[in-house]
């Protein structure tokens, strides 16, 4: 990086690392040719390292990005993609065209972080915006697997949750830097009560912790983060009250989560079906194609992660669990060369969302919490959500190329003998 | 800027702490639990298999047959049968641990064992093999340590038609040479009537029962007033008959209130307490004690414990933990109040007085074989946990000997051998009788076996269990155990 005319190509780990991912799905796909000769395996075999390469080094050639978080990313959806196709083609397809779409949307989130001043004249846009989209499938919304929170439009279904996500991350990165504290929670307690009423309590939990976290790295106060738990606690006590028959429903989750097995064949079924697949699939997995956990309900959202230990092994799940983890530690590190309070906070928030959403749905998934239906960020079928997984790690990104330009200008200042600003 | 740079290193640290745990329970959850979870009776996956796999065979210690298969190849192809051990006595003893083609039994070997018997263990190369030759894969065999010549003649000296169980393990090593349950039934020929019998067959009562363990708690009640108390063995207790507590009364059997007929045993000792299993100075004892300080001795002899023994499943026993008056817990330290315990359990526990102090894991496979005959695991004994002291342990051994000698347990006597045991009598609301309990062992080097008896609904346990005990330690001496 440091000088231009050196061509010859140095290994650096995120480089290293995506040669390396490149071959792993070729093989993939390969081997899932060669089981049935579908043509689609081929082409697939071809185009996902291909995208895989564009995805982690075209784009750090665009602009300064982090190419170890690209790769690492690029991994986790692709193995999605891979995943996916072999559960069931049309899907692997259309999360790969999903795939393709999130990339786009990723570049997008980097540009506008790395070039928009500020966000103080549409953060009540956005704060509005949310409140409305979120509240939008209480008026025409679709109900899946208990959750009222879809929207059915043109013959897709998506779930608003997923982009307000994004606008959520940035208000209350916006407003807590400017050291307000009060309307930032307050509009997070919005959203996290609206996602609660529609029975999406995987969401609020995410939310709600996103914003805690949030909030404490912007104050500093475990006043706030006991304020808050407190509060939820009191909404809950509240709630039992006032609809005690949706609580019930919320009781029954944690009966299932601590015994399932008193009902393997209809309330912890699915649970079951998910802790008997990754026993399966043991420490090595029983191998690409060759699993059948197409038999736990929801196997390619909810229960992803059962299925990749069901075929690669729990080393493999382990491994994959490393990589969010430093995807994590990834942002945090942006985060702490942020050269502003926003950006910090912006690339704390997206990390924290990303770790939060995985510890909720592995942990449900290995039985550590009681299941609560969200994506594996990346992984899971879903365009919406992969699309907004990706757009956090934009977010993520904006920072990161903000804090490399900023680099840059302290040196032209230092080479034309300025001081610090 | 800089306090908000460290609070983002503290949101790092937390988010850190939830991955790491996340990674932990994961590892942790699969290497303890996969095997349960791999051998449910709702995996899909294993049956789905067992199509393409011949299953191994399963053999007793003397290497009989106890499950093997029938293959018969015909035009359309070949078609194997499940078959068990052709004497239907055998078949039917040892059904409980071996399992059925239908899968009647929870956690039997059948089950349990899945992923030796359909070929799970072997290797890639092994299977790329055995695909290029085209021959079908033969899963693993697994070798019981279970003698199944030892477990029919023991199903025949329980009285007719009573449920029950027996348990014979070696107390040295942990491995089980005898695991029975009644009543039992035939694998070859599932009837609707073994389906729908009330005293549920399919149900493995070795360790599954949970059974009140009754006068032979007293063990642990004893063990627990040496560990508490220096004087244990020297001070005296009186027995009035009738021990007062709240508005009722501990008393001993024989005795009836309400004809003013009163068994009293007087002053005496522990040994001697023990030996006539008296009620009244255990009942005091627990009292004296305090049920926090029997409960600790309890839990070090597993109770409470979740056992998670490699290959035995067993229920949980249970120290009771709540509604503890005083009642309740003078006759916990008499074995009743809501105490449980299975037959397994109990049997442990007479090991560790033998084994001193120390208890060992139970097991029952002893190794597996590929088909090939190459050895693929061979058990090592293990030692579960350290139940009481040396010196404790062989106090007791002194009193489970004088029990047999000259207390409650003398039908168990075999001349020339040093048989030790303790009898229970456990009384059961539902029941007209009391269930029948004998545990023991032989303390004798040679002989290291310890022995576990319970008949439902029999009578007393030294007239109706400690006999049976007698008769299957003097078979295995007579057959060179």
């Amino acid at each position: 990086m440091t000088d231009k005319k050196n061509k010859r190509r140095r290994i650096t780990p995120g480089r290293a690392m995506v040669s390396t991912v490149m071959l792993f799905f070729f093989l993939a796909f390969f081997l899932l040719f060669l089981k049935d000769f579908n043509w689609q395996s081929l082409m697939l075999a071809l185009a996902v390292p291909v995208i895989v390469l564009f995805g982690s080094v075209g784009i750090s050639k665009l602009f300064p990005a982090d190419t170890l978080l690209l790769s690492l990313t690029n991994f986790l959806c692709a193995l999605g993609v891979l995943v996916l196709y072999r559960l069931s083609p049309e899907r692997g397809l259309t999360q790969a065209v999903n795939y393709g779409i999130g990339v786009a949307a990723m570049i997008g989130c980097t540009l506008l972080i790395r070039y928009m001043p500020s966000f103080r004249f549409v953060n009540w846009a956005f704060m509005l915006g949310s409140v409305a989209l979120l509240a939008l499938p209480l008026v025409i919304g679709t109900e899946k697997n208990g959750a009222n929170s879809w929207i059915s439009f043109g013959g897709r279904s998506f779930q608003p949750s997923e982009i307000v996500k994004l606008a959520l991350l940035i208000s209350l990165a916006h407003m807590l830097s400017k050291r307000k504290v009060i309307v930032p929670m307050g509009f997070a307690a919005v959203c996290v009560l609206i996602l609660a009423v529609q029975n999406d309590f995987g969401t609020a939990l995410l939310y709600f912790g996103t914003a805690l976290v949030l909030g404490y790295a912007a104050t500093g106060s475990v006043l706030l983060v006991g304020a808050g738990a407190g509060g939820a606690a009191a909404a809950v006590v509240l709630g039992n009250m006032i609809i005690p028959q949706k609580f019930a429903r919320a009781m029954s989750r944690v009966n299932v989560w601590l015994n399932p097995w008193q009902d393997v064949q209809g309330a912890g079924y699915q649970i079951v079906q998910g802790l008997i697949a990754m026993a399966n699939g043991g420490l090595w997995g029983v191998g690409l194609g060759a699993g059948n956990a197409t038999v736990i309900p929801e196997h390619y959202n909810d229960f992803i992660f059962a299925v990749i230990v069901n075929e690669f092994g729990m080393i493999f799940g382990l491994i994959v669990v490393a990589m969010y983890a430093l995807i994590m530690i990834r942002g945090i590190m942006i985060a702490r060369n942020a050269r502003g309070v926003f950006h910090a906070l912006l690339a704390t928030g997206c990390a924290a969302m990303l770790a939060l959403q995985v510890f909720v749905i592995i942990g449900g998934n290995i039985k550590l919490i009681p299941l609560t239906g969200i994506t594996l960020p990346f992984i899971s079928y879903g365009g919406t959500s992969l699309v907004s997984s990706l757009c956090i790690i934009g977010l993520m990104q904006g920072v990161a190329a903000r804090n490399a330009a900023g680099v840059n200008e302290d040196r032209e200042l230092a080479m034309q003998g300025g001081g610090w600003r | 800027m800089k306090q908000v740079k460290n609070n983002i290193r503290r949101v790092c640290i937390f988010l850190c702490i939830l991955f790491v745990l996340l990674a932990v329970y994961g590892g942790y959850s699969i290497t303890v639990n996969g095997n349960r979870w791999f051998s449910s009776g709702a995996n899909t996956f294993v049956r789905s298999k067992k199509k393409d796999v011949i299953a191994g065979n399963i053999l007793d210690r003397n290497g009989n047959f106890l499950a093997f298969n029938d293959v018969q190849t015909t035009a359309e192809g070949t078609k194997t049968t499940r078959l068990y051990h052709q004497d239907a006595a055998v078949r039917r003893a040892m059904v409980h641990v071996v399992g059925d083609r239908e899968g009647n039994v929870n956690n039997g070997v059948e089950s349990f064992m899945a992923s030796s018997l359909y070929g799970f263990q072997m290797s890639l190369v092994e299977r790329f093999s055995c695909f290029m030759r085209g021959v079908q894969r033969t899963g693993d065999n697994v070798h019981l340590t279970l003698d199944s010549r030892l477990c029919a003649m023991a199903s025949g000296l329980f009285p007719q038609g009573k449920a029950g169980a027996l348990v014979v393990m070696n107390y040295e090593t942990g491995e089980m040479l005898a695991e029975i349950s009644l009543p039992q039934y035939d694998p070859m020929n599932i009837t609707w009537q073994a389906k729908s019998d009330p005293q549920k067959p399919f149900y493995n009562r070795a360790v599954q029962g949970l059974y009140a363990p009754g006068s032979t708690f007293k063990i642990i009640t004893a063990a627990s007033a040496f560990e508490n108390y220096a004087d244990a063995a020297t001070r005296a207790w009186q027995c009035t008959g009738q021990l007062q507590v709240g508005d009722r009364f501990v008393t001993d059997a024989g005795t009836d209130l309400a004809a003013g007929k009163i068994v009293s045993h007087g002053q005496l000792t522990l040994q001697r307490a023990f030996q006539v299993s008296c009620n009244n100075t255990f009942a005091q004892i627990a009292l004296s004690i305090g049920d926090q300080k029997l409960k600790k001795t309890a839990e070090s002899f597993g109770f409470n414990d979740n056992f998670l023994f490699r290959d035995v499943v067993v229920e949980n026993s249970a120290y009771p933990r709540e509604n503890r008056t005083e009642r309740e817990v003078a006759w916990t330290g008499v074995g009743q109040s809501t105490l449980t315990a299975t037959p397994l359990h109990m049997c442990m526990v007479a090991a560790a007085v033998a084994n001193d102090g120390v208890m060992m894991e139970p097991y029952t496979v002893m190794r597996t074989q590929a088909a090939d005959g190459r050895q693929r695991t061979e058990a090592e004994s293990r030692v579960y946990r350290t139940a009481m002291k040396p010196e404790t342990a062989q106090v007791l051994k002194g009193y489970m000997r004088s029990v047999v000698q000259t207390g409650t347990g003398t039908a168990a006597q075999i001349a020339g051998v040093k048989v030790c045991g303790k009898t229970g009598s456990a009384e059961v609301d539902t029941q007209e009788n009391t269930n029948a309990w004998f545990v023991g062992f032989l303390d004798e080097p040679a002989h290291p076996y310890a022995i576990s008896v319970v008949v439902e609904d029999a009578g007393g346990g030294g007239s109706v269990a400690a006999p049976i005990a007698r008769q299957v330690f003097q078979w295995m001496l007579n057959n060179g155990y």
